[in-house]
């Protein structure tokens, strides 16, 4: 009647993809475990076995060489601050990465983790019995979106906050399976689909991120939150600003996935401004409105340029 | 299932660990070490840290099979050789423990942080990475203030600085000169070494585990439950349905409308409708799943305007009362004439405020192990009143009061939301007499916010009017409270919504009109301020406004209008002694308040308020004869005096207070106290802990009761020696004459009382004097006493978001004397967070009755970075009848702080705040509208 659950402890990425393929549908990785196990006490998560991967030695460094930073995807969130490079060269990083949840949580949370961290809604992250009271989501096999007030589409929120100021500075994932190797850029690993909205086979594993050092980024990064920590985003913005003018905007917490929007310094910035907001899906299903929320991208991205000195 | 070698506080243990277990459940129920707490099992509130292999983590969304071969540090690691870690020391030091159940997760998050401090950058630095490094460990006590300093001295100790008080190793323990004497609690270091026991950490033998199934429909009739499926599987012994308890139950004599499982119908989303007894939690919840209940649902009522109106053609929530609405309470008082009132004021206003609902908070979720035998029914549960939930249990389970023992052990934080008998307590009692086992149960803290009883959601309609001189000539406030599903406290919340407003201002013209409504909802009940916190805000709020229209300080307005010392009120409360005027001038001293108001940068502002609260209510909530408090003391051979009494400590410090009282009157040090609170059978009644009386009542019971001691020790020594009783002094343990021709040490006086008698029992007793006019409803808000306050407020609002930091808040408590300094100001510093709290962030959300944010991460209480610098200010008036003056100190304190926070925003950016929690949405809106004459500077 109780059904069988089983953990076990990986100790390669090859022996971590060896145990899901032959438990496929079933597993679930856990790196620090601190989004998946909320999600299994709420019910939201049903996976009977827990391939654990954080002992996994190799995706625990961080190397840096002219070309790339390389952070290794099990790097726990509180260890990027203790990097000298990292803090010198991509603060607006640091800055995302000591914004998520609380410290302690920051001890056991990895990059990769955060990166990969199930979308958020108000009437997803619940209890199964609060769940089923309410009538079950689109995102948890109902028919329809409850948070829409019935839409066929599925609104929840893409909570990473430092995918967020990854994808300013133009990181790169790479993702390790059975069958190749491979290295892309991090924004295009979101579908956009509430309901699944990560586009990555279920046995593969985000083994690092790399940043190129090239383009000599300056970055903004800003979040909205009731507390000033243990909050998801209600807005999370990263404005980057490269050496050539290029301007890159990046919004969470107002659609599925990273809301990008690309422009170059001199562009109209109002503009650019008008195409993130039009770009978002925001619905209210969050601790702020839906209009507050739209109007504080003006403002974050208003104050953001300022800050880069474009205005 | 797998076996998992660990290492716990340096013992090796090999364990059965279930697959998807976690840490903190391995550690409490497998290794039995239950210092570390669960409070949210979701991660955010930081009560289960641990170190594992030296680094914190949070044991509740640990997997266990991971720390195979890890080392895990647990609180009771830290002490060594019987002797506390310096850190723990310095918590037990500073006050920083209160009710003690976030203390293990906070000590160990605090233990973890130290390597990561950088010393180099002054204490303003220092502070911040505190409060950031303990932001994910919630307190809902102390307002961390305590908890930071702790840490702050801990640090500066061991890196060879010394903070402003240097430390003092070995002082934990203060002797003697009781009363006015700062000192940890008497238990504190149990606390901090993670010994006290909680509700759910004391576990019986052979003990079931019990799961509830709850309504998933606000209001439904119940058709039919079927529990076949449920009861065939294995493990489970015993499921149990409304029918078989269905006596009805609530706090109030006149509100008993609530049955521990609902019988005929369900009236919110999450009320209890079966309760299954298994051998585990998971068994109890997978047969939850199998009970199949047939609903006929019923047309649900939400808001206050739907429960106020007609209910047409549907059924009402209860059948009672002579209308078709949803009103379970109506109360209104009228004093003077306020349409005179209204003519003779210069200026008046009239304004409109919403609040959302909050809830107290408390770390410790409820839990109970409810254990039946010879003796009847033994319950150890985590409740404010256990000789309420007493007569509860013996109407609900019919079983005579002689058959029912309610223990109250270490308790993690109540602030009124344990204040009533509840479903969960007579369920597994009744669920202990079927079995014949005991029966444990333990809320989750979605529960836990089910269960609610929290503030009233309110709206309500206030005027005011003043003369030109700043003299408050009229109050009148037409108010409307959401109860919820059922009664709770919630006649007396409509009363002390209005009665409440009777002082501290002189009014000679004052009226209210209070309704509460049932609704579909978890019930509300009483929260720290009882009832007046939402009408004292706007009414401060108020005050303001017409100050600001008069062109007057709002300070100024406020001394010109206190009531005086030794007065009555318009409605006949007596008030004795009365801080206000000394805790304003205080605050506005402390503030700089006249030399900054009005001089302060848009976005910066400073707002006040005051307020004041009830010393106990001098009626009882059960009409009878009893005294509001006994208390016995038993002197045996050893020299210890035994305190018995039935108040419940539950975190404030009323057992440390109850021995201070009786050490000050014999003379004694705290050393010879022993106290054993808050068990029925072994102690005598005490009402509880709400309507802030323990110190008031309990303790004038104490000194009653040391005092009784007294006059049979002098009895003795007279017998033996010569010497004028009127000249016989207690001090530092000894009692000796004026001229020390009699002198005898407490262990000789010991001697002298028992002999041939053996040990000697008295009793003492608290019963409050006749008071109030002999008018309907005369009798709400009554007090033997009432305590004062100020808050000064400081904010800086963020003009392009509408986010609002408070910084600082000033704030002085007349509390008449405050027996313990240092319990006193953790009351107020855990006041003002809690307020901030209401103010800021905290609400309580709602989508067609189903609770949102009833979790740690969406219910947002304030965390240590959120919390303002808090600046607490004690203020003595000695009342003439609290046990040496003391008044109380524990809810008063919260009334200024929120419309203070208010009215510094409308300092700031000229935005008058009418709804809780302020919202930076409302903010940029009213700025908008207020464009271009907004700007108050």
């Amino acid at each position: 009647m109780i059904s069988a659950k089983s953990y076990i402890k990986a100790t390669s990425m090859d022996n971590a993809i060896s145990i899901a393929e032959k438990h496929a549908g079933i597993f679930r990785y856990i790196a620090g475990g601190t989004d998946v196990m909320v999600n299994k006490f709420q019910g939201n998560d049903d996976a009977s076995l827990l391939i654990d991967i954080s002992e996994i030695a190799a995706l625990t460094e961080i190397h840096v060489n002219d070309k790339f930073l390389e952070i290794g995807a099990l790097v726990c969130l509180d260890d990027l601050k203790k990097h000298p490079f990292i803090v010198s060269n991509f603060p607006a990083l640091i800055e995302a990465a000591n914004s998520v949840a609380s410290p302690t949580i920051r001890k056991t949370a990895t990059i990769g983790g955060n990166l990969l961290c199930e979308n958020r809604c108000l009437f997803y992250n619940q209890s199964e019995w609060w769940r089923e009271a309410a009538g079950s989501c689109l995102k948890c096999n109902g028919n329809i979106c409850l948070a829409s007030g019935g839409k066929k589409s599925c609104f929840s929120k893409f909570v990473s906050d430092t995918a967020i100021a990854l994808i300013s500075v133009n990181a790169q994932i790479q993702i390790f399976d059975s069958e190749d190797i491979s290295l892309k850029p991090l924004e295009s690993i979101y579908t956009g689909d509430g309901i699944h909205p990560r586009d990555l086979k279920m046995t593969a594993i985000l083994s690092s991120i790399y940043i190129p050092r090239n383009e000599e980024f300056r970055s903004v990064y800003k979040k909205l939150r009731k507390r000033e920590t243990l909050d998801f985003t209600s807005l999370t913005t990263a404005v980057s600003l490269t050496k050539t003018g290029r301007i890159r905007i990046v919004l969470g917490g107002v659609h599925a996935k990273p809301v990008i929007v690309y422009g170059f310094a001199g562009n109209d910035l109002n503009l650019l401004i008008s195409e993130a907001i039009s770009n978002t899906r925001i619905i209210d299903n969050d601790t702020y409105s839906k209009a507050y929320r739209k109007e504080m991208i003006a403002v974050f991205l208003n104050q953001s340029f300022k800050e880069l000195q474009l205005i | 299932m797998q076996q998992i070698a660990i290492k716990i506080n340096g013992k090796q243990y090999h364990l059965l660990a279930d697959d998807h277990e976690m840490l903190s459940h391995l550690i409490r129920e497998k290794a039995g070490l239950t210092g570390t707490k669960t409070g949210c099992e979701q991660g955010s509130c930081g009560a289960c840290t641990v170190l594992m292999n030296g680094n914190a983590v949070l044991s509740c969304i640990t997997p266990a099979l991971r720390c195979q071969n890890a080392e895990i540090t647990t609180i009771e690691a830290l002490a060594k050789d019987g002797k506390l870690h310096r850190l723990q020391e310095k918590f037990v030091e500073k006050g920083a423990i209160q009710c003690g159940f976030c203390t293990p997760g906070m000590v160990l998050t605090a233990l973890s942080l130290a390597p990561t401090i950088n010393m180099k950058h002054g204490a303003d630095s220092l502070i911040r990475q505190i409060k950031e490094g303990l932001s994910g460990n919630l307190c809902r006590c102390t307002g961390y203030k305590k908890v930071i300093e702790a840490v702050s001295e801990y640090l500066l100790e061991i890196n060879g600085q010394q903070g402003n008080n240097p430390a003092k190793p070995g002082s934990l323990k203060v002797i003697g000169g009781a009363v006015g004497t700062p000192r940890p609690y008497i238990e504190a270091e149990k606390k901090v070494r993670g010994a006290a026991e909680y509700a759910d950490d004391i576990v019986a033998k052979n003990s079931l585990h019990c799961k509830f199934l709850r309504s998933i429909h606000p209001h439904a009739r119940i058709e039919n439950i079927d529990i076949q499926d449920a009861l065939n599987l294995q493990g489970v012994h015993y499921i149990a349905t409304g029918k078989e308890l269905p006596v009805k139950f609530g706090v109030l004599p006149v509100s008993q409308d609530e049955t521990a499982m609902a019988v005929d119908k369900v009236r919110y989303i999450g009320e209890i409708v079966a309760a299954v007894a298994a051998d585990s939690e998971e068994i109890a919840a997978a047969a939850c799943k199998l009970i199949k209940v047939k609903y006929q649902l019923l047309m649900p009522f939400f808001t206050i305007d739907d429960s106020l109106n007609d209910a047409g053609d549907n059924e009402k929530i209860h059948d009672v009362g002579k209308f078709n609405n949803n009103i379970h309470k109506k109360a209104e008082l009228r004093f003077g004439d306020q349409r005179e009132g209204l003519k003779n004021a210069d200026v008046s206003n009239k304004m409109l405020f919403e609040f959302d609902g909050v809830n107290h908070g408390f770390t410790e979720p409820h839990a109970a192990t409810a254990i039946w035998d010879e003796n009847g029914l033994t319950i150890i549960t985590a409740t404010q009143v256990p000789h309420y939930l007493h007569r509860a249990l013996a109407k609900t389970l019919e079983i005579p009061l002689s058959r029912v023992r309610v223990i109250k052990p270490y308790l993690g934080g109540g602030f009124g939301g344990k204040s009533d008998p509840f479903p969960h307590e007579i369920i597994v009692s009744h669920l202990a007499r079927k079995t014949g086992r005991p029966v444990r149960v333990r809320l989750s803290r979605e529960e836990v916010f089910l269960t609610n009883h929290g503030r009233h959601p309110s709206k309500m309609t206030v005027e005011m009017g003043i003369s030109f001189d700043g003299t408050i000539k009229v109050l009148d406030a037409a108010i409307a409270i959401d109860g919820g599903a059922y009664g709770s406290f919630g006649v007396v919340t409509s009363y002390y919504n209005g009665v409440l407003l009777q002082a501290p201002y002189k009014l000679d013209n004052f009226g209210f009109c209070a309704y509460r409504v049932y609704t579909n909802k978890p019930q509300c009940g009483a929260m720290r301020g009882h009832g007046a916190v939402n009408s004292r805000f706007a009414v401060e709020s108020l005050i303001d406004d017409l100050a600001l229209r008069i062109k007057m300080d709002p300070c100024a307005l406020r001394l010109k209008n206190f009531l005086d010392s030794n007065t009555l009120t318009v409605g006949q409360y007596r008030i004795t002694s009365n801080g206000s005027r000394e805790a304003l001038e205080k605050v506005m001293e402390k503030s700089g308040w006249k030399e900054r108001i009005g001089k302060l940068t848009k976005g910066n502002g400073l707002g006040v308020a005051c307020g004041f609260f009830i010393s106990g209510s001098a009626l009882p909530i059960l009409w009878n004869e009893l005294p509001q408090s006994v208390v016995h003391l038993k002197l045996d051979f050893d020299g210890r005096v035994l305190i018995t009494s039935g108040s419940s400590d539950i975190g404030q410090g009323s057992d440390t207070m109850l021995a201070i009282i009786v050490a000050e009157v014999l003379g004694i040090g705290m050393d010879k106290i022993f106290v054993l609170a808050a068990d029925t059978l072994l102690t005598p009644v005490d009402f509880g802990s709400y309507s802030s009386r323990v110190t008031f009542m309990a303790g004038n019971a104490a000194k009653d009761a040391a005092e009784n001691l007294k006059k049979e020790i002098v009895a003795a020594v007279i017998k033996k020696v010569d010497v004028n009783p009127d000249e016989l002094n207690f001090n530092d343990n000894r009692v000796f004459s004026n001229d020390k021709k009699v002198d005898f040490s407490w262990m000789e006086i010991v001697d002298i009382l028992t002999a041939k008698r053996g040990a000697v029992s008295v009793s003492g007793k608290y019963i409050s004097p006749k008071l109030g006019g002999d008018f309907k409803g005369a009798g709400a808000g009554l007090s033997p006493s009432y305590s004062f306050g100020a808050c000064i407020a400081e904010v800086e609002v963020d003009t392009e978001t509408g986010f609002v930091k408070v910084t600082n808040v000033w704030g002085a408590h007349d509390c008449g004397k405050a027996i313990n300094p240092l319990a006193v100001e953790g009351q107020l510093e855990g006041s003002w967070h809690m307020g901030a709290g209401q103010a800021i962030s905290e609400q309580m959300k709602y989508y067609k009755g189903l609770l949102f944010n009833n979790n740690f991460l969406e219910y947002k209480i304030p965390t240590s970075l959120d919390t303002p610098d808090i600046h607490a200010s004690i203020i003595e008036t000695i009342d003439p009848e609290g046990p040496f003056g003391a008044k109380e100190a524990g809810e008063g304190a919260i009334h200024p702080v929120i419309p203070a926070i208010a009215n510094a925003v409308f300092n700031a950016v000229g935005v008058r705040i009418t709804k809780l929690p302020i919202s930076a949405e409302d903010i940029l809106a009213k700025m908008k509208e207020n464009k271009p004459s907004g700007d108050n500077k």
